[in-house]
């Protein structure tokens, strides 16, 4: 659906976006994420054919980036990191204005747009003004007015910004229920929890991509492991015995819980476990937790 | 065309709400096409008894039999100029309000993501701009022409217009100036980071206007027909540069990226 090759913009001496390549398969959530700076809204702004790339190529659905921009933009929407609303017009008259663009046929406009309005909880207030509207109001209308058009390809930077605790549930919720759609979804966002749990693919960006795999991989491909064992007993019984593995680092311990990291699991948790059960320890658990995206985000970054 | 209709629909809905664009407007409009020209036209015959007035007028009309005709071709004269001022005006307040308004909302971003052209988002800012300029301007070279008419012909038996200098300014001169400071105000506005500074830069576009009303009045010439021809034909030829220039400034990626944002 989305296919990138060599992508590179600067901005006078400044590389913004250093060489990328990746592709993006329909109805997929391609999570895009790094620190600020990193090139983010810039490729953004790329894919959405608002500024030409440098160099490199982008091919949306067929279509050159360069060449069919109208085409492109007829099939895509787009929520900025800032999304700003027409404030003197009404919640309805701003979604039907910009669908007015897309040449849909009036009907359907008015359908979309009760959708929406009705799924965001804005229907109360379709004929309110923009400028009477909270943050959270703004930001649902302007995800409101990113779909209303039903593109085939999303574009949300920092879509739940803003948003309380409910409202950014059934935001997730939805973004998640779009792939049912056939809808692909571009996803910027901060959020590591929130890209954890949406995003089949991630993708960690620091002017060059420094990471792209599925969660499962990047917490396989991480070197250190973080390990948990739960003893029937109280666990600072067994940290000198634990110490003795130079390998094991981080060790934290809490009332029955022993945490710790350290590479070569698959080698080491035999002999740990023996050393432990040998020397009288009862084990109720013995569990490889997972990395968080958090955790291999931060050690990728720092890299 | 439909999608830049769709612009101007819109716009011109917010503009009528804004109080601050046409009010000024309507002020002048009926200072320099019904008050002032009313005024004057009744006063004429007081007017011309003051002999520095009379030999002033002599100096641009010549020893004329009817000192009240050539004094009302005289204030004809001035208040052409006056009412141009009027398609120069409010451009320079609409344009920039329109464009740099969009950045400050960040409606802008949003709006370049549709399939709009960049083309028909020009020419939905440009009929913002021109069309209730030309509306209020042409209503006011009518209204002075009611106005002027009527009460000289009561004075004195006249009816001075339309004139030929009136027809070039109505219908030549304020289109083109409209589309001029149109096109410098979309220029500027697109390079401004706020609505002051594009407004600020707009009002000094007009400064020519007001050069031209200072040296009519102090009598340093008198505008003709050959003199608004002349202005006619070089404003004319730089339109098309200008459009070009709006064009190529107007840009996605220059208004986006050569903008910072808040």
């Amino acid at each position: 659906m989305i296919h990138v090759e060599n992508l590179t913009k600067k901005f006078g001496n400044i590389i913004a976006v250093d060489n990328i390549s990746f592709n993006v398969e329909e109805s997929k959530i391609f999570g895009f994420l790094g620190p600020n700076g990193a090139g983010k809204t810039t490729t953004l702004r790329m894919l959405s054919t608002l500024i030409q790339p440098t160099n490199g190529h982008i091919v949306i659905n067929g279509h050159d980036c360069k060449k069919d921009g109208e085409y492109i933009r007829s099939i895509i929407g787009l929520l900025t990191e800032t999304p700003g609303m027409y404030e003197k017009i009404s919640a309805y008259e701003n979604l039907n204005y910009f669908s007015g663009f897309y040449g849909i046929d009036e009907q359907k406009r008015k359908v979309n747009i009760e959708r929406f309005l009705k799924m965001f909880d804005l229907w109360d207030r379709k004929d309110s003004l923009v400028s009477t509207f909270s943050k959270g109001m703004k930001q649902k209308l302007a995800l409101a007015r990113a779909l209303v058009h039903e593109p085939k390809i999303l574009f949300l930077d920092e879509p739940t910004a803003a948003l309380d605790p409910e409202s950014a549930h059934m935001v997730r919720t939805f973004i998640e229920s779009l792939k049912n759609e056939r809808t692909t979804v571009f996803l910027c966002t901060h959020n590591l929890e929130e890209a954890s749990n949406l995003s089949d693919i991630v993708c960690i960006i620091k002017s060059k991509i420094i990471k792209i795999s599925t969660l499962d991989e990047l917490q396989k491909n991480k070197k250190e492991k973080k390990i948990e064992i739960v003893f029937k007993e109280n666990a600072q019984k067994y940290i000198d015995l634990l110490k003795t593995f130079k390998e094991i680092a981080s060790l934290a311990l809490k009332e029955n819980k022993a945490v710790f990291t350290l590479e070569d699991p698959e080698i080491l948790n035999p002999k740990i476990i023996k050393l432990l059960v040998d020397n009288g320890s009862e084990i109720v658990y013995f569990n490889e937790i997972k990395a968080s995206l958090e955790e291999i985000y931060l050690d990728l970054i720092r890299e | 065309m439909k999608k830049a209709l769709k612009i101007f629909r819109k716009e011109i809905k917010e503009i009528i709400k804004n109080r601050s664009i046409w009010l000024p407007i309507l002020a002048v409009s009926f200072l320099f096409s019904i008050a002032f020209p009313a005024i004057l036209t009744i006063a004429v015959e007081d007017i011309v008894k003051d002999p520095d007035t009379a030999g002033f007028i002599a100096k641009f009309f010549g020893a004329s039999t009817n000192v009240y005709e050539s004094m009302i071709q005289f204030m004809i004269k001035q208040f052409i100029i006056f009412l141009l001022l009027i398609p120069a005006m409010l451009p320079s307040l609409i344009a920039p309000a329109s464009i740099v308004l969009e950045k400050e909302s960040n409606t802008l971003e949003p709006l370049l993501a549709t399939p709009i052209k960049t083309s028909e988002l020009l020419l939905g800012k440009t009929l913002t701009s021109m069309v209730p300029s030309l509306v209020i301007s042409t209503t006011n070279f009518i209204l002075i022409t009611i106005v002027v008419d009527v009460f000289a012909y009561i004075k004195i038996g006249i009816t001075p217009l339309p004139t030929w200098e009136w027809v070039i300014a109505a219908f030549i001169l304020s289109p083109v100036i409209s589309f001029i400071i149109t096109m410098i105000s979309i220029i500027v506005s697109s390079k401004s980071t706020d609505i002051r500074s594009a407004q600020g830069i707009g009002a000094v576009i007009i400064f020519p206007i007001y050069a031209i009303i200072g040296f009519q009045i102090a009598g340093f010439f008198m505008l003709n027909i050959k003199y608004l021809l002349v202005g006619c034909l070089v404003l004319v030829a730089i339109c098309p540069l200008l459009l070009k220039l709006a064009i190529k400034v107007f840009d996605r990626e220059n208004i986006l990226t050569k903008w910072k944002m808040k």
